[in-house]
């Protein structure tokens, strides 16, 4: 049947899709679901939600009423545009220093992408030490200019330190992304430039950049994405201190749900999180979405 | 009925092997746990110094009863909320937990413990030698008792819900030889100490007067308590109102800021180890926490000042008041081998234990133990005797919101308060505000 054959075939394509969907539907709603529903009670770690007296959207009100919710939104705000400008600076600039094949190029790149693969909280560990007042490696060549300063011990100094690990570890990310991105242009534009006589940085400028945005942006989202969910590194660094200067977002969640064991408190947090990340996360999508080039 | 040989020498060989346990069980552990043997349990176990040394004896524990232990080990402020997720479950994993002094009320509150004195009362159960009156006072009551005065003081209606493991007072360390050089005396009070931490600051370079621990968050809150009540200040009152903006508790804030001004490069990012290094490592003239230090300090692994270190009382300040606090051993209530766990927490505990744990550096937990010679070696144990005498159960209020103002509250005004960014009376009266409003929404102020 001509019907029934147009059908199937419309059809086909969703049945088998329909597993995975379906998996993932559970996988992936069913938890955000369900912390929606923990944003709406004040529960503690440990209790059921059930036994708990329905609070609405006071719980959200709350918190962002909250004056070191505010505080720590402001601290992970600044510290996400700070991180991600350096870190696309420093990555896509020694990306344009690396992209043509030198002797040793892929030691030194094996080299520059190692931060990324430690574990985050090991990653704080070893700043910690690093930034350590008495012990650390920094104080000790800073000791040549008789300094020492109290890295963990000062609000600013904190927070540039945390600052400066988290550049440490994702640099190389973005390094990775811009290297590939460079090596997919078409040399026939830059070639094409140096015949009309453009120097180095302006074949950078009008050529190789504006070839490289989509990729650029991409990275800049992914960037910021990861940035507002920083941890470990800070918790393992500073546990947020001195007072809440290094407090980000995420570890302001973690200790409402396991300091304080606010879980209604803590899942309220989450889905503002989770909004802003998901926002930005169809942006990328949008941005990145090989269909849309192609007008499908 | 005729009975072979084979068989006459099987049923004997038969009745040697089952009854060979027993009596190797009563000599090992005083009572009759064969039931127990096979059985295998689970302890949330602290990464601590005297945890470390402590369960080098767990396989001497199994040899003896026959009981399998596996221990989960963490670092000692992630604990709880493994705990508190296993003992909500109908059947947790747990057997045995190391709990923190400050978590002790809130757990028998929220009906997470067993009570243990109908496991003592048990004969089956319970180690005929185990002498409970043994355990130091303060470490059994403050550690152990839930449910008297204010919830978690001894007294009326207090019960006994965990045995004290790893506790610990305070003691003032100092560094006999600096000490000497400028001419200072051990000091007795906090104006003596004072006076010694400003001297040591502007007499030796690269040292500090006191460490402490400061690090945002709980650390801070732990630092600032070793002042708080010999001030006579208090967090809450009796009917749960915070003070922590009276005159008592902001002069004790004045002093904490001092110790840390006058203290060693970066003491105001501390921790616990940080703090403990900083003496031992020769950057500190003096050290005033946890008995904790005394197996450290005589370490030449661990320490640069061996042979340098005085003890004396947590000095005075408008009063004698020291730390009590450390850890306890408890039995979740949903525990499937109960029986098990109460023998391990009895044998772990127990006086030969105890002494070969302190021998090695470990915390005592008995009053025979601090008599014994081998710990008199390694332990001043006059002082750690006076030390006990002050050691204050109403120390920091144990009750069921303590961790959030200790860390969200506390921990958090005294980092702004020490690093300089906010001054003490404002942050101190937003910290008040703040204990209020968790007090409020915790239903205490109820008419």
């Amino acid at each position: 049947m001509q019907l029934g054959s147009g059908l199937d075939r419309r059809l086909t394509p969703y049945v088998f899709a329909a597993p995975a969907v379906l998996i993932m539907l559970f996988g992936l709603l069913y938890p955000v679901i369900e912390a929606f529903r923990l944003s709406f009670y004040e529960v503690r770690l440990g209790e059921p939600v059930t036994a708990q007296a329905f609070r609405g959207f006071a719980i959200f009100a709350e918190a962002l009423s909250d004056s070191s919710v505010r505080k720590s939104m402001a601290v992970t705000l600044q510290f996400s545009i700070i991180v991600v400008a350096i870190e696309m600076f420093l990555g896509v600039g020694l990306a344009l220093i690396l992209e043509k094949p030198l002797r040793g190029m892929m030691v030194f790149r094996t080299l520059l992408v190692l931060p990324m693969m430690i574990a985050p909280i090991c990653v704080g560990l070893i700043w910690r030490y690093m930034f350590d007042v008495n012990v650390g490696p920094i104080n000790s060549w800073l000791s040549v200019f008789a300094l020492k300063p109290a890295w963990l011990a000062e609000s600013g100094l904190a927070f540039f330190a945390i600052c400066v690990t988290d550049i440490w570890q994702f640099t190389p990310f973005v390094f990775i992304l811009a290297l590939a991105g460079l090596q997919g242009i078409d040399q026939s534009s830059v070639e094409a430039a140096k015949m009309d006589g453009a120097s180095t940085l302006q074949i950078i400028r009008y050529v190789k950049l504006p070839l490289l945005a989509p990729i650029l942006m991409i990275t800049i989202l992914m960037r910021v994405i990861d940035a507002l969910r920083g941890l470990e590194v800070v918790y393992a660094m500073t546990n947020g201190g001195p007072g809440l200067s290094t407090e980000l977002f995420s570890l302001h969640i973690y200790k409402s749900a396991f300091v304080t064991q606010r879980m209604g408190h803590s899942a309220a947090l989450s889905i503002c999180l989770l909004i802003v990340t998901t926002a930005l996360s169809a942006l990328l999508l949008m941005w990145s979405n090989p269909l849309r080039q192609k007008g499908r | 009925m005729k009975i072979s040989r084979r068989t006459a020498l099987k049923a004997t060989l038969g009745s040697a092997l089952a009854a060979l346990p027993l009596p190797y069980v009563a000599n090992a552990a005083g009572t009759d746990w064969s039931k127990l043997r096979g059985q295998t349990i689970v302890i949330n176990w602290p990464s601590h110094p005297h945890f470390d040394i402590a369960k080098k004896l767990i396989p001497e524990f199994t040899a003896a009863t026959g009981i399998k232990v596996e221990l989960d080990e963490m670092q000692y402020l992630r604990m709880k909320d493994a705990q508190v997720l296993q003992m909500s479950k109908p059947q947790g994993d747990y057997d045995v937990i190391v709990y923190v002094i400050m978590w002790k009320t809130e757990y028998v509150q929220r009906n997470f413990l067993t009570e243990l004195a109908p496991l003592f009362a048990n004969e089956a159960l319970a180690m005929k030698d185990y002498n409970k009156d043994d355990i130091i006072t303060a470490y059994l009551e403050g550690l152990g008792l839930v449910g008297g005065p204010r919830g978690y003081l001894p007294g009326p209606g207090a019960k006994l819900y965990g045995i004290p493991y790893g506790a610990e007072c305070s003691v003032l360390a100092y560094r006999k030889d600096i000490f000497a050089k400028h001419n200072l005396a051990p000091p007795k009070t906090y104006d003596d100490m004072l006076a010694a931490a400003r001297k040591v600051k502007e007499k030796e370079p690269g040292m500090g007067g006191l460490t402490q621990r400061a690090q945002a968050g709980h650390q801070v809150t732990a630092g600032w308590l070793m002042h708080l009540t010999p001030y006579d200040g208090l967090v809450i009152d009796d009917k749960f109102e915070p003070r922590v903006s009276d005159p008592a508790a902001i002069k004790a804030t004045e002093v904490y800021k001092e110790f840390i001004d006058t203290g060693p490069a970066g003491a105001a990012s501390f921790d616990f180890g940080q703090c403990i290094n900083s003496f031992l490592q020769g950057q500190s003239a003096m050290y005033c926490d946890s008995i904790s230090i005394f197996g450290p300090a005589r370490d030449p692994a661990k320490s640069k000042v061996t042979e340098t270190t005085g003890y004396v009382v947590h000095p005075k300040a408008v009063k004698y008041s020291g730390e009590l606090g450390g850890f306890g051993l408890a039995i979740p209530k949903n525990s499937a081998r109960r029986d098990a766990a109460f023998a391990f927490m009895q044998w772990i505990t127990a006086a030969q234990q105890d002494v070969r744990v302190t021998a090695q550096g470990g915390q005592p937990t008995r009053w025979s133990t601090l008599d014994h010679p081998d710990v008199k070696k390694i332990y001043p144990v006059d002082i750690y005797r006076e030390c006990l005498k002050i050691a204050n159960p109403d120390w920091r209020p144990i009750i069921n919101e303590w961790t959030e103002i200790s860390e969200k509250v506390l921990g958090i005004r005294l980092s702004e308060i020490i690093t300089g960014k906010t001054p003490i009376k404002p942050a101190m009266d937003s910290a008040a505000a703040e204990i209020r409003t968790i007090m409020t929404r915790a239903g205490y102020y109820k008419t």
